[in-house]
């Protein structure tokens, strides 16, 4: 099993990545391009945003705009900040054997805004439809998946060296707080679909 | 662990201290009580809560270990609130004072989830 396996701990601390030369040059090319989206956003209302960022920067308030304006203001430069460093560190990092603890992190951080990014953009739904073959954005698709496959890897690794829970935590909120039924509404207020 | 209420009864900065000290499941408390201001409206403070939405695109380990990780949730804990989110389109996934609820946002919207916060009911 551990064979087929792409990136692995290391015997000696961090972690091996065997990856195929295509692999990291999508895994260089795509965090850069986006981190290039990124340059002007400012402090850009979340809906006029461009669908590939509008993920990646999500609103805190969704009925109170002036809430919503200063939580901007406060957080917007370090969110940005965060995507951009987790980003960067990946594209540099992406020829590399061998990375160290914050590498991964970053890694699995940016491999997430990728995939933020490119679900958006395509419109991904719960149906996860994939196009004919041919499809104009097939390609996009099949990089929407191998980073999904990958991710999954690194959350498989990662959540193995959380620290322990931290006691009564679990009491602090109920499981369900408002008693929902199945279904409900989305943010947008759009139907949730029933699981099937 | 000290109830909500009892919380409400301790100065701003007291206040503070006592629901980080609940938050690191600490059951020292703070000893300092203070009469509440003539000024101030007895109204018992609603917590503000911290909602993750159900989106397509990230993964359920993946929710189920930011949950872990930011919150210290044991696994059990973050995977029932992950499947709350996908069964049921939303979760409160933290409640609190209001700093607290945008610290917790900001750190979510860090990791990529769909969370807001809102005034608790």
């Amino acid at each position: 099993m551990s064979l087929l396996r792409r990136i692995r701990p290391s015997k000696n601390g961090g972690y091996e990545v065997h990856l195929a030369s295509e692999e990291r040059s999508l895994l260089s090319v795509l965090p850069a391009h986006l981190v290039s989206l990124l340059d002007n956003v400012g402090e850009t209302p979340q809906d006029e945003l461009p669908d590939a960022l509008q993920r990646l920067l999500p609103p805190a308030y969704t009925t109170d705009p002036d809430a919503e304006r200063a939580y901007v203001s406060m957080t917007r430069e370090d969110l940005v900040e965060h995507h951009r460093e987790s980003l960067e560190t990946m594209s540099v990092t992406a020829k590399a054997t061998w990375l160290n603890d914050e590498q991964l992190a970053a890694w699995l951080a940016a491999l997430n805004d990728l995939r933020l990014a490119l679900g958006s953009m395509l419109g991904v739904t719960e149906e996860e439809t994939e196009p004919p073959m041919g499809d104009a954005e097939q390609a996009e698709w099949i990089a929407y998946q191998y980073l999904g496959a990958l991710q999954s890897e690194l959350v498989d690794i990662l959540e193995r060296v959380l620290p322990d829970a931290v006691p009564g935590a679990d009491d602090l909120v109920p499981d369900d707080y408002w008693g929902d039924p199945v279904g409900g509404l989305r943010w947008d207020g759009t139907p949730q679909p029933r699981d099937p | 662990m000290l109830p909500r209420a009892a919380t409400l009864m301790l100065s701003r900065s007291a206040r503070e201290r006592a629901m980080s000290a609940i938050a690191m499941g600490s059951t020292a408390v703070p000893a300092e009580v203070v009469r509440p201001q003539t000024h101030e409206v007895a109204v018992p403070e609603l917590p503000w809560l911290v909602i993750v939405w159900n989106d397509p695109i990230n993964l359920m380990t993946y929710v189920t270990y930011v949950f872990q990780k930011l919150f210290g949730y044991s696994r059990e804990k973050a995977h029932k609130l992950m499947l709350d989110v996908h069964h049921k389109g939303r979760a409160v996934v933290s409640s609190g004072p209001k700093e607290r609820a945008e610290l917790d946002v900001a750190r979510l919207h860090q990791h990529g989830l769909w969370a807001t916060m809102e005034h608790g009911r």
